[in-house]
């Protein structure tokens, strides 16, 4: 058993559209064998992680991804000689694409990743939907990539209103006329560029599954999620654990099947016995704590997995167990802000 | 296993389905058909059963579980 582990979360933005980072922090905080400090990786001196000092051990800013690979790399490194770095989760979809990328580089640092590699990062591009739902055995709704505007109003001639208007990577709005989705057309392309993906609206419950691949096939763990509440963003405030087989199933099969390594969350409709795919996310949800409160400590069992050491976190859960998000108030002197704005750490 | 028999149901009439996370109510004379039905009982045997415990007809038992299995179709649980 390694002597104590320094993890870095990012993600650690407990807002209305919260990350991943708070809820992973307070997963590895419950496993009471595995020693570790938690490092919290911000973008920003207001991320609320950053001030939950019960939680997060200490914080570091980080620059965006998009100022490119030496900043980031030269920062990790520098964290990693000043305090310590032995594992690093990447919370947020626009920092993936560099840890999946320059991983080697990154270990090479002595710090371990638990990611997927650059071709699996590619699915979860919205235009792959139909391809991985069907190698997977189940359905997605009827989808088309659109290249330009010109484009746009045969599309949804030939899907029918209301339709489902999407970036290739964020932003989704759901148009109930032509011209609405002319207006989110022009919204999205504005903020994320071509394409834009239009989607048939499918009934059903709105069910999720957030699991880990151990990158040979294997699941580590997965629990399945109905979504009972959510929020005005679409973020969940209250849901339930779920056994729906085929929707399990599926998510073994995308491991197995493209031998998946890390964290993931497959975002479905259900009706009946058709499970639709949505979308993937290659990463932990916000919602994650969900698994390691009933049982199944998916943050955990990942840095178990990737120090080689035993998984002892749970593989099953029960149905029928509540979650309810809430909010709370955190009250700090200004130390910590002064600190991490002036030095960019606390 | 049929979705029926999967259903978590206490004994207030709190019905829990663990495959789609669907949480239902039902009545005492919803949870005898529910029972019954559970335990593989005919509507008749189940019809038999609701005509001693609540004091009614067959006929009016019988329609009872007619418009239960209705709403149970309705929800998909048959």
């Amino acid at each position: 058993m390694m002597n104590e582990c320094i993890v870095g979360i990012s993600g650690i933005n407990a807002v209305d559209n919260p990350g991943p980072g708070v809820g992973l922090a307070r997963a590895l905080r419950d496993d009471r064998q595995l020693k570790v400090k938690i490092v919290g990786l911000a973008y920003d001196a207001m991320e609320p992680g950053i001030y939950l000092d019960w939680l997060i051990d200490k914080s570091f800013i980080l620059p965006y991804p998009s100022s490119g690979k030496e900043a980031f790399i030269q920062r990790l490194a520098y964290i990693k000689q000043s305090y310590g770095l032995d594992f690093v989760f990447p919370n947020l979809d626009s920092e993936l694409p560099l840890y999946s990328r320059y991983r080697t580089e990154i270990e090479n640092l002595g710090i371990r990743l638990f990611v997927p590699e650059p071709e699996q990062l590619r699915l979860r591009d919205k235009d792959r939907l139909p391809d991985v739902a069907e190698r997977i055995g189940i359905d997605s709704p009827r989808t088309v990539v659109v290249g330009s505007f010109r484009e746009l109003p045969g599309v949804v001639k030939h899907i029918g209103l209301p339709v489902m208007v999407k970036g290739a990577m964020c932003s989704a709005f759901k148009a109930h006329t032509e011209k609405e989705a002319a207006d989110f057309f022009s919204k999205i392309v504005s903020q994320w560029g071509y394409p834009i993906i239009l989607q048939e609206v499918v009934k059903g419950e709105e069910m999720n599954v957030v699991g880990v691949g151990d990158g040979e096939g294997g699941l580590i763990g997965q629990v399945g999620i109905k979504k009972m509440w959510i929020t005005s963003l679409g973020k969940i405030w209250t849901g339930v654990t779920v056994k729906n087989r085929p929707m399990l199933k599926a998510a073994e099969t995308f491991v197995r099947e493209y031998q998946w390594k890390g964290p993931f969350e497959l975002e479905c409709i259900v009706d009946g016995d058709t499970v639709y795919l949505i979308e993937i996310n290659p990463r932990f949800p916000a919602w994650s704590y969900f698994a390691a409160g009933v049982g199944v400590n998916l943050p955990a069992n990942t840095v178990r997995k990737a120090f080689g050491l035993p998984l002892t976190n749970g593989s099953d859960y029960e149905a029928g167990k509540l979650y309810i998000r809430y909010t709370y108030e955190a009250i700090t002197d200004l130390d910590t802000f002064q600190h991490i704005t002036i030095k960019g750490e606390n | 296993m049929s979705r029926l028999s999967k259903l978590a149901v206490n004994a207030e009439g709190f019905v829990f389905d663990p495959d789609f996370g669907d949480v239902f109510t039902v009545n005492l004379t919803g949870l005898s058909i529910l029972d019954g039905m559970r335990n593989n009982e005919s509507p008749r045997e189940i019809a038999k059963k609701l005509k001693q415990e609540y004091d009614v007809t067959l006929e009016e038992a019988e329609k009872d579980i007619f418009d239960f299995n209705s709403q149970l179709r309705v929800h998909r649980l048959l």
